[in-house]
């Protein structure tokens, strides 16, 4: 009788472990019996067996890609779609820095491919959705009641309001939140609004040049330190929707997109100075942002830009899974996320591309 | 010499075996490490120098030494007292109240992260009625917090396991000669449990030190030294962050070092 606690505790962590092993067993063999399947039902050559395909893409694009993940596996049984999700800039860096593989890439400013990576990384790159800068809030927010399109900058303003935006060196989010709100000094007819926002509780600094553009200055990361009563500076915007679901900070500056996938109410801001619109392209080249690398962003409409790294690994399968994208599914999967595709896609370096994807681009 | 005498000359393979994973697992981690030191030292000693010249970069990692520091002192005064009354004592529930306290080892660092945030956050449960008094979010007591909280564990563990290894009968002892229990635990057990909680309060202080993911949730300013190292790659890239990784590791490195030379022969009473 004195041993029989010691047997029975051997037996339930020896239980534990099979179970652990077991699972492990089973997976395999789910993924191998639908690849032996697959390779009868269709001819397609890209879908092999156990396959990985590799995608880096903005953080403002999880929510739409885990569902293009969830349709091209559907599509092709075998393959493990491996997503990583990070700043635009990061991924970019990952794979030009750090050496990594990928075989899709994303960005949530499109105009990061061709700077970043062309030629020695990527020789072409397609624009293929939209997206627009808002205001978020939850029902918590301080004065949440009362914002509008109208006074959004007059409600930060007041002392006790927190907001958010991501870090204008990391995360294209971050310098788009400024050019937002130098916008709206000439828009509201305001001078003071960038001023009293950011200028006054950051470490950012702020010109206007001979020609008219405003230039934002952003210094290290550092030396940013935002006053802790007023703004919340972190290098994602993930981290940032924690704080505002949490009542840390009462509004963020972020995409539309976001917003609608947290299920945060959000305030519209005029289409002048939101970054959504090409027919005020022209308006919002009239600021620019200095990051702290040396790199100047003029104001530009919010688009998404994909490519195919040239060390992509797996091409073929990278150019189905583009094709995904840019195709029906892809822009539905897009409409539903608050992302508006466009279509049909914008590429530049089109004699570089995959043919199958030709006939999707303008 | 020694154990080739008492072995003779008899070729234990176990011993040979268990040599060799040894060899493993160290290669395993010096390479990685040395490749990136020694990287940084032969390719770009310039960077290196600058680096650690920087005054961002000296305070961040000051900060870090310093919050983690303040960290391991905050998990000493709690972890040794529940350390002991764990070592000691079963009570109803006493496996669960182990087993929540191994979780922050467990848990994704972000999640630890997020989970400080909602209770410490300036609306947050403990946050919400401390504010204008303390202020956790993007300050120091946040950053020490998001470091105990992740460490915790290591200390509390260390300190039960050290306590265990008292035999209770030298207390009882001291006790039956007259010694109040706070005289016997403090001239007794604490200190022959002593080497367990400095091996422990080295561990608690190295976890805080290399804490990123809560941290970086909860107080992003004022930077410490991962969290430097992390933006600076985000910004500039791999080349302007290892200076910084590279200078981190060989402070945190010396102190470890100068730490186990120091108590290597550190034992107040000799047990054996």
């Amino acid at each position: 009788m004195e041993i029989k606690p010691g047997i029975f505790k051997l037996i339930s962590v020896l239980l534990i472990l099979v179970m652990f092993a077991g699972l492990g067993c089973v997976g395999d063999q789910g993924e191998n019996e639908s690849t032996d399947s697959m390779e009868n039902a269709s001819g397609n050559a890209a879908a092999g067996e156990g396959e990985t395909l590799t995608v880096f893409h903005a953080g403002s694009l999880s929510i739409p890609f885990e569902e293009l993940e969830a349709e091209f596996e559907a599509q092709h049984p075998g393959v493990d779609v491996q997503r990583e999700a990070a700043g635009s800039a990061q991924s970019i860096r990952k794979i030009t820095e750090l050496g990594k593989n990928a075989d899709v890439l994303a960005s949530a400013d499109y105009a990061l491919i061709p700077s970043m990576m062309t030629p020695e990384y990527a020789d072409w790159s397609a624009a293929f959705a939209r997206n627009q800068m808002i205001l978020a809030y939850t029902n918590e927010s301080k004065y949440g009641k009362e914002i509008n399109g109208n006074n959004w900058y007059d409600i930060l303003r007041r002392p006790d309001v927190r907001f958010g935006f991501s870090n204008p060196n990391d995360d294209p989010a971050g310098y788009r939140s400024q050019m937002v709100t130098v916008l709206a000094e000439s828009y509201y007819n305001d001078s003071q609004i960038y001023d009293d926002l950011i200028l006054n509780n950051t470490g950012i600094t702020f010109t206007t040049q001979e020609n008219g553009t405003a230039l934002v200055q952003v210094p290290a990361s550092e030396e940013i330190a935002p006053n802790p009563d007023k703004i919340m500076l972190r290098s994602m915007e993930v981290e940032l929707s924690s704080a505002l679901e949490t009542g840390e900070i009462d509004y963020l500056y972020i995409y539309r997109s976001v917003a609608e996938q947290h299920g945060f109410r959000y305030v519209e801001l005029p289409p002048e100075i939101d970054l959504s619109s090409l027919d005020y392209a022209d308006n919002y080249s009239k600021v620019q942002v200095q990051m702290v690398n040396g790199e100047v962003v003029t104001g530009s409409p919010i688009v998404y830009g994909v490519t195919i790294p040239k060390n992509a690994e797996n091409p073929e399968l990278a150019a189905e899974f583009v094709k995904l994208l840019l195709e029906e599914p892809g822009q539905q999967i897009f409409i539903e996320n608050g992302q508006p595709p466009i279509v049909p896609a914008i590429a530049e370096g089109k004699d570089k591309m995959p043919e199958e994807l030709l006939s999707l681009l303008e | 010499m020694k154990i080739f005498i008492t072995k003779s000359s008899k070729f234990e393979p176990l011993i040979f075996i268990f040599s060799f994973l040894l060899l493993v697992l160290f290669l395993f981690i010096f390479l990685t490490l040395s490749n990136m030191i020694f990287g940084q030292i032969f390719d770009d000693l310039q960077g290196l120098i600058e680096a650690a010249e920087n005054r961002a970069v000296v305070s961040s990692i000051f900060l870090s030494l310093y919050a983690g520091f303040l960290a391991t002192l905050l998990a000493l005064f709690l972890g040794v007292p529940a350390g002991y009354i764990l070592a000691r004592f079963d009570f109803p529930g006493k496996r669960l109240v182990e087993s929540i306290i191994d979780v922050p080892v467990v848990v994704p660092h972000t999640v630890a992260g997020i989970a400080l945030l909602t209770v410490f956050g300036s609306r947050g449960l403990i946050g919400g009625p401390l504010e204008g008094y303390i202020r956790f979010s993007d300050a120091l007591p946040g950053i020490v917090l998001a470091m105990l909280f992740v460490s915790l564990p290591y200390l509390a563990n260390s300190a039960r396991e050290g306590f265990k290894s008292v035999d209770p009968r030298l207390e009882n002892a001291a006790r039956s000669l007259g010694a109040p229990l706070w005289k016997a635990f403090l001239f007794i057990t604490l200190p022959l449990s002593a080497r367990h909680i400095l091996i422990g309060s080295v561990m608690t202080w190295a976890r805080a030190i290399s804490e990123f993911g809560a941290v970086v949730l909860i107080a992003y300013y004022p930077m410490i030294g991962p969290t430097l190292i992390y933006d600076r790659f985000l910004s500039y890239g791999l080349s302007a962050s290892r200076p910084i990784a590279v200078l981190l590791i060989l402070v945190t490195l010396s102190i470890f070092i100068i730490i186990r030379v120091l108590s290597a022969g550190w034992s107040i009473y000799d047990r054996d």
